[in-house]
């Protein structure tokens, strides 16, 4: 290979790599160890490849009629969450003004990673949701997918519960 | 191309030369930019392989040490699987990169690609072994073990593995000649095996074909691309062109003991676009022999209407060709090749040839587009039984006016050099022989020891490496 083509070949491959490591840069900071994450305030979005699925309206499944003053007690679904790796859902529970529990409907499997990192992170959401009482956690790294997800679900049923914290 | 005029003045004569030698100069700085332009897809796909990776948050897995070995092992599989679609391609017999780089060139860097493509595919397996076992918190061996037993299509996965470890080692092993041919082909057949094996665990286990990514995409285009190109090039074209063209041995001749020249004619051999220096995989469709297919050099430029090939009794392959009967059918593969008239990069011409590799010279130079006094030919033999074709390969040369040197003896004892040793007591060379070596092409055929010792002189004279054009006989 000619000297000139040789450099033209590197530049352009470092600018594809280049293209590929920004396009990606969302997902990285969504990824990084959580106080980070959390310092900044937000549960990143930046994870492109998460299809929601707005007409998946939430249903309510409890027989009480809300209340004007707040959420009714009962429990709601969350919308279902496209995820790459499998399909996310979970459900609220409210009970007096607050979130009591979150109930893990399904969670990212699309294979054997999706499975285990989804165990790993659905009780660490669930407590960090139970002490904030808001779908506005940090994000988990590592499970950057199943955070998105989770949380995603969860606000939707908050929402639909009426619950604003 | 331009008739040399009547009138022969040394101005018109001396224009003539200079356009030849821009159109030689244009055609190969073509080629030089055709290779470049294919070497650089090479790179590229290996840069779009990790920029997909990225865009896909792959660099999450570096954030943390533990994920550090499992996201190893997907970057180690995503290049190895592209290199190893790379080699495929290499393989295909695709005439844009027969014709920029030549058959043997492509087959060559095939081969380089074989050992680290195997290594990147090993690394893949034994890192996600380590890096799924530290997230599971179990050891690397029952980690694959639960891989084999309990995920989705990896067991198959682990077989192609297997398929692939095989034929890169046969295929080391045929280098050194312990294996037959046909043995060699059908293992290496079970490298297509072990690609489609190797699929389904991509799709179900890895983010390669996630559904939404531009990596589908990618990875979609690129096996289909490779393998419709294995399949119109290795299979289709053959067949189609093997049909169409209707081959049959018209003419078998004894050259010489051991040595037959096969005349063949068909159809439309004109569309062949076959030129002097190429050469065929044959197969010929007699009782005792359909089932091997053998690489043959033509041995006179194709002149539309029949095609010959000179073969030597070399191997049980070669022998039984003298037991053919004109109007055995024949298939074929080809013409590959690039030690060809197109191959050239100047005006002038060196070809030496030695015993058998005296047949692509002959065609080579029967194709060649030559001003007088441009070429020299020198022919190798060890006695007078090693002279087929001589008298053919002399008349040319007078038709071309080019210079002839013949060395027929044996090499002198305890010295590595590929000249006589009647020729090397007279202090004899490649450049006594042929004078204007230093700014010729030269063309190479003969035994492969051999070959390596003209080169090695040849470089010692100065001459660069898109000067020497070598034939070279494996495969």
């Amino acid at each position: 290979m000619r000297a000139g083509s040789a450099f033209l070949a590197g530049v352009g491959s470092a600018a594809i790599v280049a293209i590929g490591w920004q396009a990606g840069v969302g997902t990285l900071v969504s990824a990084l160890p959580q106080s980070q994450a959390a310092a900044s305030g937000t549960s990143s979005s930046a994870g492109t490849s998460n299809a929601a699925t707005p007409a998946d309206a939430s249903s309510q499944t409890a027989t009480t009629a809300p209340a004007p003053s707040g959420p009714a007690d009962g429990t709601y679904d969350g919308s279902v969450v496209n995820t790459r790796f499998g399909t996310v859902q979970v459900q609220a529970v409210i009970s007096g003004g607050q979130i009591t529990d979150v109930i893990a409907v399904k969670l990212t499997d699309a294979d054997r990673k999706s499975v285990q990192i989804s165990q790993q992170v659905a009780p660490m959401l669930r407590s960090e949701v139970l002490t904030a009482q808001s779908a506005k956690v940090a994000n988990i790294s590592g499970g950057t997918y199943t955070t998105q997800g989770y949380l995603k679900s969860l606000q939707s049923a908050l929402d639909a519960a009426g619950f604003t914290g | 191309m331009t008739a040399p005029s009547r009138t022969t003045q040394p101005v018109r004569r001396g224009s003539a030369t200079s356009e030849r030698a821009q159109i030689i100069k244009r055609g190969y700085t073509a080629r030089l930019r055709r290779g470049d332009l294919l070497e650089t897809i090479v790179y590229f796909s290996v840069a779009i392989v990790l920029a997909l990776f990225l865009a896909d948050g792959g660099a999450a897995y570096f954030v943390n040490i533990k994920d550090v070995t499992t996201g190893l092992g997907i970057v180690t599989g995503l290049i190895g699987s592209d290199l190893l679609l790379v080699m495929l391609v290499l393989a295909a017999r695709i005439p844009a990169i027969d014709r920029t780089f030549g058959h043997d060139k492509a087959l060559a860097l095939h081969r380089k690609l074989g050992k680290p493509v195997l290594y990147l595919i090993l690394a893949h397996m034994l890192l996600l072994m380590i890096g799924y076992g530290i997230s599971q918190g179990i050891n690397p061996i029952a980690e694959a073990l639960d891989m084999i037993f309990n995920q989705q299509d990896m067991s198959i996965a682990f077989i192609a593995m297997g398929l692939l470890i095989l034929v890169v080692v046969t295929s080391l092993v045929i280098v050194r000649k312990k294996l037959s041919y046909e043995f060699w082909y059908i293992v290496h057949l079970l490298s297509y095996a072990a690609i489609l094996l190797a699929l389904p665990h991509q799709f179900t286990q890895g983010m390669m074909f996630a559904d939404g990514t531009w990596a589908r995409w990618y990875w979609m285009a690129l096996y289909v691309g490779s393998l419709t190109a294995i399949t119109i090039f290795r299979v289709i074209i053959p067949v189609a062109s093997s049909l169409r063209h209707d081959l049959r041995i018209s003419q078998v001749v004894v050259e010489a003991p051991g040595v037959v020249s096969v005349t063949m004619s068909g159809r439309d051999l004109d569309a062949l676009r076959a030129q002097g220096g190429q050469f065929f995989q044959w197969r010929f469709w007699s009782a005792n022999m359909w089932w091997e297919a053998h690489p043959f050099s033509l041995s006179a430029h194709p002149d539309g209407r029949s095609l010959r090939i000179t073969v030597r009794d070399l191997g049980k392959g070669s022998s039984k060709m003298l037991s053919l009967k004109p109007g055995t059918r024949v298939s074929f593969e080809g013409p590959y090749g690039l030690f060809t008239e197109e191959a050239r990069t100047t005006t002038k011409a060196v070809f030496v040839g030695a015993g058998i590799g005296i047949t692509p010279i002959r065609a080579l130079l029967e194709a060649s587009n030559l001003a007088p006094n441009e070429a020299t030919v020198i022919l190798r033999g060890s006695d007078t039984t090693d002279v087929y074709l001589w008298q053919e390969t002399y008349d040319l040369c007078v038709e071309k006016s080019a210079s002839l040197r013949v060395l027929v003896g044996h090499r002198p004892r305890g010295v590595h050099t590929w000249l006589t040793a009647e020729a090397y007591g007279q202090g004899e060379s490649l450049l006594t022989l042929a004078p204007k070596i230093k700014e010729s092409d030269l063309y190479i055929c003969g035994p492969t020891p051999w070959t390596e010792l003209v080169i090695r002189d040849a470089k010692r004279l100065g001459l660069k490496d898109h000067q020497i054009h070598a034939e070279r006989f494996d495969f």
